[in-house]
């Protein structure tokens, strides 16, 4: 198999062959322990693609280093052409990131943690108050929209994130375990800002246990494990998978596998 | 929006959002307070009823009290904002880190001047100093050495905050750090109690602001490193 193609664009508006991500030898150590081991990937962008394994197959990882939170220890990463690790700053407006940790403030209201985010997101004044607004409706919490944080339920605050999400028009969505802690409702919202997201264009990499909920509503899948592709599945996404999962240590090449 | 308003609008906006969550959740600040008022008593027992003596010792203790416990407000206020990882998100916004950094600054500039509105009629009851006869004077002195304390405090909180031991690692790191500001600040201090017979104050004022703006210029280039992993 041929080495992926990684398409290198400067800042600005990608062209439609450019791919929403594309990785090439990821790698990430802490503490020279390898959190993701060589992960070489491509996401067609506008598509949704589940990131699946374990825990500590190197998911959370991986959306770190692309949301610009994590530098990578080798390798690069590319969202919409743009390097993540050398420039960061042209990266930032593009992406939207869900934490597993949800990055609320207890003490303020729900409206204020959304007004608080959509100003450092630089949305104008005159704007933000309906942004706001909109967001919370959205995801089903205008009537706590004066309440703390602090008294929300763990669902809740999960749906107030993803609210943050909505504020913005991201060109990359990175949901971590967006799933977790959700009710029905809930997990049934975030279906459909996933078909909304998909619907719009936006390239959206879903970390997730609940696998068969993900493999059947998005494009394609990716399967980690040990930090390395073991699994590429499904439309929209390709990837170099090592055949023998875990044996490959950090900087040798790993053995070609099947791109789907 | 020209770059530099936006940056100021971006810190007011942290610096606003850090003093809504402390007023409501008294989280930091209130607890520094208490800490301030038992060292400044803790240190008056000490030193006993000799009013001359406590007199000499209360511009040293005014800033002891201050430095210590804010130390403690600055590191709270960071140590918080990781709980449910706020802090990271902060980072990944499109904002300048210098801007973060001045917010954070100015967040903890407010807690500062909180501790010094405490400690200051402390000092005046417990050791006798008569501060309000240079009250202006004062303003200036407490106001440059609480933002020399809250730049270099906001930094290494920033630096330290992820770290396991980081409530004993900011004090020990710290405290080096602001031993030119101590010393600047007691000195101002006394000499202003002292009426200046010598004309130092000039040159005590000139170390702190001089203090404070290598601290503001080092904090708004290396801020950057608190905020990524």
């Amino acid at each position: 198999m041929p080495p992926t193609t990684i398409h290198v664009r400067p800042p600005g508006v990608p062209d439609e062959t450019t791919p929403g991500v594309a990785t090439r030898d990821l790698a990430r150590l802490f503490r020279r322990s390898p959190a993701l081991a060589g992960v070489t990937l491509e996401v067609e962008a506008g598509r949704a693609v589940a990131l699946l394994g374990p825990n500590g197959a190197g998911k959370t990882t991986l959306l770190r280093i692309l949301a610009t939170a994590l530098r990578p220890s080798f390798g690069t990463a590319l969202v919409d052409g743009i390097d993540v690790a050398t420039q960061p700053d042209a990266i930032r407006p593009r992406i939207a990131l869900l934490p597993h940790a949800t990055g609320l403030y207890d003490d303020l209201t729900a409206a204020e943690n959304l007004a608080f985010a959509a100003s450092l997101m630089g949305i104008p004044s005159p704007e933000r108050a309906d942004r706001v607004a909109s967001a919370l409706d959205r995801v089903g919490l205008t009537g706590e929209r004066n309440d703390r944080v602090s008294r929300f339920s763990a669902g809740m605050r999960r749906r107030l994130a993803l609210g943050r999400i909505l504020l913005g028009h991201p060109r990359l969505v990175l949901l971590d375990e967006p799933y977790a802690a959700l009710d029905a409702e809930g997990m049934a919202l975030v279906d459909v800002l996933l078909e909304d997201w998909r619907g719009s264009g936006t390239t959206v990499l879903v970390a997730t246990h609940a696998e068969e909920r993900a493999v059947t509503r998005l494009d394609g899948w990716i399967r980690l494990e040990h930090g390395l592709v073991v699994e590429v599945g499904g439309g929209g996404v390709t990837g170099r998978v090592a055949s023998v999962p875990g044996a490959a240590p950090v900087g040798t090449a790993m053995p070609a596998g099947s791109r789907s | 929006m020209s770059a530099t308003t936006r940056h100021l609008a971006i810190a007011t906006t942290i610096a606003g959002k850090d003093l809504r969550a402390e007023l409501r959740g008294r989280h930091a600040v209130t607890s520094t307070l208490f800490l301030a008022a038992v060292t400044m008593l803790i240190f008056g027992f000490a030193l006993g009823p000799d009013r001359d003596r406590l007199a000499a010792a209360g511009p040293g203790l005014l800033w002891l009290a201050v430095v210590l416990s804010g130390i403690l407000a600055l590191g709270r206020l960071h140590h918080l904002e990781t709980e449910d990882g706020a802090f990271e998100l902060l980072g990944l916004y499109p904002v300048s880190r210098a801007a973060i950094y001045l917010g954070k600054v100015l967040g903890g500039l407010a807690a500062m001047l909180a501790l010094g509105a405490l400690v200051v009629p402390l000092t005046v009851i417990l050791f006798g100093v008569d501060l309000l006869a240079v009250a202006p004077g004062l303003l200036v002195v407490i106001s440059l050495g609480s933002v020399g304390l809250a730049a270099v405090g906001t930094l290494y909180a920033g630096l330290t905050v992820r770290l396991r031991a980081r409530e004993v690692l900011l004090p020990l790191l710290l405290l080096p750090v602001v031993a030119p500001l101590l010393l600047a600040a007691v000195s101002a201090t006394a000499v202003l109690l002292a009426g200046d017979p010598f004309g130092e104050l000039a040159a005590w004022l000139q170390l702190l602001a001089g203090y404070d703006l290598a601290m503001l210029l080092a904090g708004g280039v290396t801020y950057g490193l608190a905020l990524e992993e």
